[in-house]
């Protein structure tokens, strides 16, 4: 069973088809890049994978179930077992950094006890141990983006989408982060679908490249 | 933020059901009244009603006249499910309306007995009571005196008077008497006049007599009670009964007038205010108040800043009359005020 | 689907509470003897010469005062909201203590400066004093005192938005460009928006002031409605009058809706970084003295003679003992209205700004229309929809009160809240849903705590206008149970001036009070998006 399955997906925003017929396929514990120029629809199939937009024509299935089709949204976007790392990262700006990670996992009605454990082991996991009590504002661009991603993954989604997490940070920082990436996919085994327009970084990043150029996937 | 918002906000709401349960209890007997009359001078009384009786006091004040669209809309308005049991008007003209449109029930008060026919719905419709007197206020400091209201006619008063917009309240009242009295002619040609002579329009009554006593005009048709209040405080006014002369019209009484209304959820308690109302200890409370209102009662003491009922000389006007005549004549005065802007 | 569903309930709910009273008074105007009938708009036009007089002059007035108000407030907004100014909250309260009050009272209060015996004639010429004072009772006379009075609108809603600019865009402006170009090229344009809001709202009230108007003598077109009401007690008539006010208020709001549409996106705020300050060096003293000459002008001048008219403690004590129910009813009212205001505006704004519904640009016309009606109209029209034996218990009640205040001003809240809501990503919002939480949980964990300080100027503009009102309390306030504005007014007929001005004071403490704690919240409270 395929973790993701796209048939002939099309997406159009302000009468432009951002996606037309996409269709392809990602097996469990992949790390697939969506790869492409700027515009050509990238951050839009992540968006429509998570169930925050819906498509409007074609199919989607994640692990062998429908969740979405033409004009319909048939499974929550919490539902569907994804993390997300935004381009922007969203971090909440009001919440500390342990507030930002346990928000989840309250919201799935975690136990208290087990919500501090799973905490302290993602951000030890992530390197983040000191820095729990502080506010993202006061993180730099790179523990900014552990945050991120320590929020996604400590509801240990099958999947984990990654908008372009590291385009704001310097080249060191960058292949830092990416070595952890692929660390972290090691050790917790969920499907990897990174949206890059950084040629190098695709390579070093995924076992398989999508190209959206004509929104095929060749 | 979040850790007080919400009870916050759970106080002020369990505070707002409190106050709600407190205005709007009714526990032990009631009356709602609405009351046209100056809060000032009726609260008080209707304060010693319910001291005197126990009986509970809900009112609605009324605001001068074009301050706002006023407790006789809210009569209206309220036509179909009424909330008031009583209407404590200022003038009989509303209390006439009332009874037109089917909102005045009859009750004929014994404390009514004594009180000049004049002064009554003949089929108890409305009572009259504590009347007060249609007067020029004069500016100490006015080069002359005037002492008619055809002193708004007089070119030597150009410019210098005000009067209340003719549309509202008391002035309404008058200026339909004088149609009444004169005829129509007569009183189109008087109007007429009045804005070739510079006539200055004020909002109501009491703005007329801020604006005399601030030196803006020399005189104004006011109320007795907008100048007793104006002399007690000091301002540098003086009341003129007009007309008073052999061949004068004599000035215009205006009573208050109390009014049962039909449907009242609280009859009984509303029978009760009227009665008190149309006492002669209120008549006499009103007297010596700044009210300054006249006593219709034989034999009750009026207030001493005004000249008793019988040295007064009054216009003979049935009021019915000048109510019909009032609404006749409304369409005219609202094209005289329009044509002066 | 809750999304949906709460925020179709809260259309809804604005619909039934504003338009379905209004409605029910339309209905009447087309209904004569039983049959329809267009009679009661044939008897409007047919008196239409006096009544585009009377029109011109309400828009004169209106368009004055909101062009005044704006020039005036924004400036004023800038200066107290964005830079190192002396004594910025303290002045902030002082000019904006006119909004309190009633402007029919604020005219009285300026009378015995500019009137020929007032204080202006003992110090001018004669003959100045006399222009003065013949120049008041006029279209001067009402723009002044409508200016000084609406003005902290322009100024408040000015300073609250300033706020929401990201501070990334002025620094990059100021390296090449001194303060005056980037306000005037980057902030300002940013917050225009709001500034267009704030002129629209000032032109609407003006429009329908009648109390100030007629006090000073300048006809103007509300006369109509009140001339049907108060003279020839026609109500049908009163609310054919209010017809074309409802016109003018389309035709703003094509205008307003076209301005409201090119908002940048680039207005957000990014999660480092505090609103930037403007540092005025050797202007600051100099501005410091002409904006405290400004309020001293403006107004310590009417208020001080207020507060001289009323300095005894035996009148505070008296106006305590005649009113003293009435302030804390007021208080209750308002702040209840207040609380049911910034609920509902919540979701209302919500939708205005993320538009997740397909009719979302309803509210806001809806919204608008309802606060250009006349207080009394929408009043009466209350009586007719809740007097009924059915539902006695909301009509007999303060809920009656409530209702009118939803129906009137719910445009207030709902587009502060719009505004502040732009500055927080949406992207925010969908990292939570990701993360499990429902949309109400979203809400109430991350969108609210966001726009914090949105709310909070949400719930304190809907309490200043809640416990000013006075056109629809008069009307259906449940006996017995008048506001302080309503017993002011009622008060005035032949009360001792002293009295009216301890009142008028206390009104004003009254209402600044919440705008005070809420100005200390904000300075180091409230969270940060």
């Amino acid at each position: 069973m395929s973790a993701v399955e796209f048939h002939a997906v099309a997406k159009v925003y302000r009468a432009k088809r951002v996606i037309d017929a996409l269709s392809f396929t990602i097996e469990a514990g992949e790390r697939v890049v969506l790869f492409g120029p700027s515009g050509c629809g990238k951050s839009t199939v992540l968006m429509l994978i998570a169930g925050l937009v819906a498509p409007d024509a074609g199919e989607i299935r994640l692990a062998g179930k429908v969740v979405s089709t033409a004009g319909r949204i048939h499974a929550a976007p919490q539902s569907r077992g994804v993390g997300m790392v935004f381009q922007d990262l969203a971090l909440w700006p009001h919440m500390s950094v342990a507030e930002n990670i346990r928000f989840g996992l309250r919201a799935r009605r975690v136990a208290a006890s087990e919500c501090r454990r799973r905490i302290d082991d993602i951000a030890n996991l992530v390197g983040l141990g000191d820095y729990l009590h502080v506010r993202p504002g006061e993180l730099s661009g790179g523990e900014q983006q552990r945050v991120a991603l320590a929020r996604a993954l400590v509801l240990k989604p099958q999947l984990l989408l990654m908008d372009e997490p590291l385009s704001n940070l310097d080249a060191a920082l960058g292949r830092r982060l990416r070595a952890e990436i692929l660390r972290l996919h090691a050790e917790l085994g969920f499907t990897l679908v990174y949206v890059t327009h950084g040629g190098e970084e695709a390579r070093e990043i995924g076992t398989r490249t999508i190209e959206l150029g004509e929104s095929r996937a060749l | 933020m979040r850790k007080w918002l919400v009870p916050a906000l759970v106080v002020a709401v369990v505070a707002a059901l409190v106050l709600w349960r407190l205005s709007s209890g009714t526990q032990g007997p009631t009356v709602v009244v609405y009351v046209s009359h100056d809060q000032v001078f009726s609260e008080p009384i209707l304060k010693d009603f319910e001291n005197e009786t126990g009986i509970k006091v809900r009112a609605v004040y009324d605001t001068e006249e074009t301050k706002s669209t006023g407790v006789m809309n809210r009569l209206i308005a309220e036509k179909d499910n009424p909330q008031a049991d009583v209407y404590w008007a200022n003038e009989p003209v509303r209390a006439e309306v009332l009874r037109q449109q089917g909102i005045a029930a009859p009750y004929v008060s014994q404390n009514a007995e004594g009180i000049s026919a004049t002064f009554k719905d003949p089929n108890g419709y409305w009572t009259g009571f504590a009347a007060r007197a249609r007067v020029l206020i004069v500016n100490k400091k006015a080069a002359a005196k005037p002492d008619s209201v055809l002193a708004y006619t007089d070119p030597q008063w150009r410019g210098r008077a005000v009067m209340a917009n003719p549309l509202f309240g008391t002035t309404t009242t008058e200026i339909a008497a004088l149609f009444v009295l004169w005829g129509d002619e007569r009183g189109q040609a008087f109007m007429k006049a009045l804005k070739a002579n510079g006539v200055k329009l004020s909002a109501s009554n009491g703005d007329s007599a801020d604006l005399v006593a601030r030196g803006e005009f020399d005189f104004g048709l006011v109320d007795t009670d907008d100048v007793v209040s104006r002399v007690r405080q000091q301002q540098p006014v003086e009341l003129e009964y007009p007309d008073q002369g052999a061949d004068g019209i004599g000035c215009l009484l205006v009573p208050n007038a109390v009014v049962l209304i039909a449907g009242a959820r609280h009859p009984d308690t509303a029978r009760k205010l009227i009665d008190y109302l149309l006492s002669k200890q209120v008549e006499a409370k009103l007297a010596r108040s700044d009210a300054a209102q006249i006593p219709l009662h034989p034999g009750v003491e009026g207030p001493p800043d005004l000249r008793p009922i019988d040295k007064l000389k009054t216009m003979q006007v049935d009021y019915a009359e000048i109510a019909a005549k009032l609404q006749a004549i409304q369409p005219f005065l609202k094209r005289w005020v329009e044509s002066g802007s | 689907m809750t999304e949906r569903l709460v925020l179709v309930a809260a259309t809804l709910l604005l619909a039934a509470i504003g338009l379905l009273p209004v409605a029910a008074m339309l209905k009447e105007t087309l209904i004569a003897d039983g049959r329809f009938s267009l009679d009661a708009y044939r008897a409007l036009f047919a008196s239409s010469d006096h009544l585009v007089l009377l029109m011109r002059h309400s828009l004169e007035l209106a368009l004055l005062t909101a062009s005044l108000s704006t020039l005036i407030g924004v400036p004023l907004g800038v200066v107290l909201g964005k830079t190192d100014l002396p004594w910025r909250g303290a002045l902030t309260l002082v000019l904006a203590a006119p909004l309190a009050i009633p402007s029919y009272v604020l005219a009285v209060a300026w009378l015995p400066i500019v009137g020929r015996t007032g204080l202006l004639g003992g110090v001018l010429p004669a003959a100045w004093s006399r222009e003065i004072g013949s120049a008041f009772f006029g279209l001067f006379g009402c723009t002044f005192v409508l200016t000084s009075a609406f003005m902290p609108i322009a100024m408040l809603l000015t300073i609250a938005f300033l706020r929401s600019v990201n501070p990334a865009l002025e620094n990059a402006g100021s390296l090449v460009s001194g303060w005056p170009g980037v306000l005037a090229h980057i902030t300002l344009p940013l917050v225009a928006p709001a500034i267009a809001f704030a002129a629209v709202l000032i032109f609407l009230l003006s429009l329908g002031e009648i109390g100030l108007p007629m006090y000073l003598r300048f006809p103007v077109y509300p006369v109509e409605t009140l001339t049907q009401f108060a003279a020839f007690y026609d109500q049908r008539a009163a609310t054919v009058a209010a017809a074309p006010l409802l016109l003018v208020t389309l035709a703003v709001l094509g205008l307003q809706t076209r301005l409201h549409r090119r908002v940048l996106q680039l207005g957000r705020r990014t999660p480092r970084g505090e609103a930037v300050q403007i540092t005025l060096g050797a202007w600051r003293m100099p501005l410091f003295v002409l904006v405290l000459a400004f309020a001293a002008v403006v107004v310590a001048l009417p208020l001080g003679a207020l507060a001289a008219q009323s300095l005894s403690v035996e009148t505070y004590g008296l106006a305590l003992a005649r009113a003293g129910d009435s302030i804390v009813r007021s208080l209750v009212f308002a702040a209840t209205g207040a609380s049911l205001l910034a609920v509902l505006g919540f979701f209302l704004g919500y939708l205005a700004e993320r538009r997740t519904l397909f009719l979302w640009w309803t509210n806001e016309w809806i919204a608008l229309l309802l606060v250009a009606l006349p207080g009394s109209v929408i009043g009466i029209g209350l009586i007719s929809l809740w007097n009924t034996k059915a539902t006695s218990l909301i009509y007999a009640s303060p809920a009656i009160l409530i209702l009118g205040y939803l129906a009137q001003y719910a445009i207030l809240p709902m587009r502060v809240v719009a505004a502040s809501l732009h500055a927080v990503p949406y992207a925010l919002e969908q990292a939570a849903w990701l993360s499990g939480a429902g949309w109400i949980a979203t809400l109430r964990w991350i969108v609210a705590p966001l726009a914090s300080r949105g709310l909070v100027a949400a719930w304190l503009i809907g309490f200043v206008f809640a416990l000013r009102d006075v056109a629809i309390s008069i009307v259906v306030y449940p006996p017995g149970a008048d506001t302080l504005p309503v017993r002011i007014l009622t008060l005035m007929a032949n009360g001792a001036p002293s009295l009216i001005a301890a009142l008028c004071i206390i009104l004003i403490a009254v209402t600044l009070l919440p705008l005070a704690v809420a100005g200390l919240w904000l300075k180091f409270g409230a969270a940060r998006p």
